[in-house]
């Protein structure tokens, strides 16, 4: 059979083993409860969205809350790393400056930052701001800044030569050559972000879905646990793959998959 | 010493083909076209039959189909007797574009991966390394690793290690050609004086026909699209030749105007 | 990166302004690192501690080489065999997603407070990852040398031994060294919730005990810890894997 449909007739299958697989597992540990299966979290997902949950709040609210959250972090830390990053591609005081602190930092775990980030912020959202910061900041701005040496400087030569204005090269020359770091530090990023936040909720903040996973989790509520982790996967998997790989087809995309994929 | 290019005995080709056919899917996968078109040729043990033709009209196709590693729509193909026979395999020793070296093993382990694969016993493994390396003129150089040699070295080890497991037949697809000319020019004449001594049946392809007619005992001439066999010439020079002799320059000669009337037309 | 002038300089100067930020606090909410040195000393001059770190380390390696091994090999079939790899890509990505905290709240729901726990969370966590690296590096070999191999009749496990995987080695390697950072990294996550001991969970009792000083003094020393760990192994190992580089490997 042609590829295209082999292809897409083996992924409807791995999802539907997958499905089975969950479902088979619910069936052989009944009791007590240990691994309730796809349906009973389905209708558990449809009640959460259809009712007000604890706190008073529907889950709507929580859902929004994390969602802002994660964009806000997300682009705040954005902006810091790409700025850091390319100040430090143009100036090489700051890179030898910054590059002593900046892989310690990325070595401290995320829980220890998150827990730092409560204990003196206190529970406030600037203290989860904080935290994503903290770590994938550092990330992006070492990702551009290897774009920054990356870039093919015979090309700027030859600008020169033809008496290009800076801007002009700064368009047509550097940032397109920069586009491909940007982008994989953007989705990169990205992933980051959704786990620190997810960590932050836990700990430190109030509502939300990682507020959510805590709450039901202290009950020993194995349902509501899973519900809202399904919830949180499949929303993560419609903007990861829905939202960025359409973006990513406008931009050349050049690491491997691997390296979309952050440590927590 | 001189000698005849050898007669043709009336025992089995070491080679032998006959009318085949490939045909490749174009990309899309709703047409096919056809690459080697009713090829027949043969080469008789011992002999060094090249192929001559432009680069890319399938030539390293064919090869791939006499190498047992490439199918075909119709046709036969014979190596060594063993076609038609159930669980029976040729022994190919092939020696690529690029020398294709395991670069993490040292030369005497990258000879050693075949002998291996060949399922040759191991207590002949060192007297076979050691005598095709000296064949080469690579004597010594069993601890060294690929990418320390020069790009002739690499492929002296291709060919150290095709011979190395006695092979049927040897396949050399444009061997020198990803060599420079200085290069090159020694790596032929080193060729023919390891002819003298292994006398392999070998066929080679190449684009250059002056290589063709300095090694060969005979010439098959290829076109393109699709790839047909236009003409067969036999190389009546005695050996040992030398790359400038007049004999080989003037068959040359001979044969390139119309080589090249009939594959350019084709371009 | 301490070699540059301009490094040494920034680092010797954030340790004097952390110094002396850190007069205007209070020890427990924001000490020095004079008094972190302090509470470093106070908690390895107790044998108790070795105990702990042993306890966290072990779960470390333990998740780390289980994911390790199945990882790898995961990767290479994955890599082999493209129906296998479209089939299982799906399930792959969703453990990907995941975040570690859920992962590590799962486990005790399903284990308890217990050794499996955080080794459920690790391995969890960190196979997936070494999948994802080893099947790129096995798309990424060198067809023209399998070719080769498939012309002198070399059979599978001699085609695997001598020609794919040594092609994978830059691709174990890294992963190796960024499965390790990753494990040791979520072991901390997963001990917070549900070990009983452990580092991770001296991390959270002492977060919940609102004592800066004290966790900053276990984590510090941990991370060094496990730098220390990465520097010994990963440098002295690549210079002999890759010998026969006319360079040295990164």
């Amino acid at each position: 059979m042609p590829s295209g449909v082999r292809s897409a007739a083996l992924r409807a299958a791995s999802i539907a083993a997958l499905l089975l697989l969950w479902w088979a597992g619910s069936q052989l540990m009944r009791a007590p409860d240990v691994l309730p299966g796809p349906a009973a979290i389905a209708r558990t997902i449809a009640s959460d969205l259809a009712s007000t949950g604890p706190e008073g709040q529907s889950a709507y609210f929580h859902i929004g809350i994390t969602l802002a959250r994660i964009a806000i972090t997300f682009a705040a830390s954005m902006l810091v790393g790409t700025a850091v990053g390319l100040a430090m591609g143009i100036s090489r005081t700051l890179e030898g400056a910054l590059m002593a602190i900046i892989p310690l930092l990325l070595t401290v775990p995320t829980i220890l930052m998150v827990f730092l980030a409560v204990m003196w912020l206190g529970f406030s959202e600037a203290g989860g701001l904080v935290a994503v910061m903290t770590v994938v900041a550092p990330y992006v701005a070492v990702n551009i800044f290897e774009g920054t040496r990356a870039i093919d400087k015979s090309l700027i030569e030859m600008g020169l030569t033809f008496r290009a204005s800076r801007a002009l090269l700064v368009r047509k020359v550097y940032l397109p050559q920069l586009m491909p770091y940007i982008f994989s530090a953007f989705r990169y990023a990205f992933g980051m972000t959704w786990k620190v936040v997810a960590l932050a909720e836990t700990f430190g903040l109030k509502y939300g879905i990682g507020y959510m996973f805590f709450f039901w989790f202290e009950q020993f509520n194995m349902r509501q646990v899973l519900a809202w982790i399904v919830i949180f996967v499949i929303l993560m998997l419609v903007l990861e793959h829905g939202v960025f790989a359409r973006l990513e087809s406008r931009a050349f995309f050049w690491r491997d998959s691997a390296a979309r994929h952050s440590p927590a | 010493m001189q000698h005849e290019p050898p007669a043709r005995p009336p025992s089995s080709p070491a080679i032998a083909v006959r009318n085949l056919r490939k045909d490749f899917l174009a990309p899309g996968g709703d047409r096919s076209f056809t690459v080697l078109d009713s090829i027949s040729l043969t080469v008789d043990p011992g002999e060094f039959v090249s192929i001559v033709g432009p680069s890319g009209c399938g030539k390293s196709t064919l090869l791939n189909i006499l190498a047992g590693i490439e199918s075909y729509e119709a046709g036969c193909v014979d190596v060594a007797g063993h076609a038609g026979k159930a669980n029976s395999q040729p022994r190919i020793g092939y020696v690529f574009q690029t020398p294709r070296l395991l670069n993490w093993l040292t030369v005497r382990d990258n000879i050693l991966f075949v002998l291996e694969a060949q399922r040759i016993p191991q207590p002949r493994w060192d007297e076979r390394i050691a005598k095709y390396l000296r064949m080469v003129g690579l004597a010594g150089q069993e601890r060294n690793y690929p990418l320390r040699l020069s790009g002739g070295m690499q492929q002296r080890v291709a060919i150290a290690r095709a011979l190395a497991i006695e092979p049927d037949i040897l396949l050399m697809d444009e061997p020198f050609s990803h060599l420079d000319a200085i290069t090159a020019r020694k790596m032929r004449l080193d060729l023919t004086e390891i002819l003298a001594t292994a006398r392999p049946t070998i066929l080679f392809v190449t684009h250059d026909l002056a290589e063709a007619v300095f090694l060969s005992d005979r010439i098959y001439m290829m076109n393109t699209k699709p790839a047909r066999i236009f003409k067969e010439v036999i190389v009546p020079i005695p050996r040992p030749r030398g790359p400038e002799d007049s004999k080989v320059l003037d068959l040359e000669k001979a044969l390139v105007s119309e080589f090249f009337a009939a594959v350019e037309t084709k371009a | 990166m301490l070699r540059s002038g301009p490094g040494i300089i920034t680092v010797a100067l954030a340790i004097l302004l952390w110094q002396g930020a850190s007069l205007f606090f209070l020890p427990v909410v924001f000490p020095g690192p004079l008094t972190l040195l302090n509470r470093m000393i106070e908690i390895y001059s107790d044998p108790a501690s070795f105990r702990v770190v042993g306890q966290t380390l072990a779960r470390i390696f333990e998740g780390f080489l289980l994911s390790m091994i199945a990882g790898i090999a995961f990767g290479i079939l994955m890599g082999l065999k493209r129906d296998l790899e479209i089939f299982f890509d799906s399930w792959i990505m969703v453990l990907l997603t995941v975040p570690a905290v859920c992962w590590a709240f799962l486990s005790v729901l399903w284990f308890g407070i217990s050794d499996a726990a955080p080794l459920l969370t690790i391995v969890l966590i960190v196979f997936p990852f070494v999948v994802i690296n080893i099947w790129e590096g096995t798309k990424a070999r060198q067809p023209d040398l399998t070719e080769m191999a498939a012309v002198y009749r070399a059979k599978r496990p001699l085609l695997l031994r001598k020609v794919i995987i040594p092609q994978l080695m830059p691709y174990i390697f890294s992963s190796l060294r960024i499965a390790l950072s990753l494990s040791w990294k979520i072991a901390l996550v997963a001990e917070a919730f549900g070990a009983g001991n452990g580092v991770g969970q001296e991390l959270i009792n002492w977060f919940q005990d609102t004592r800066v000083d004290m966790m900053l003094a276990w984590g510090v020393s941990f991370m060094l810890v496990m730098v220390a760990i990465d520097l010994l192994i990963f440098r002295v190992w690549a210079r002999r894997v890759f010998a026969w580089r006319p360079q040295l490997a990164a």
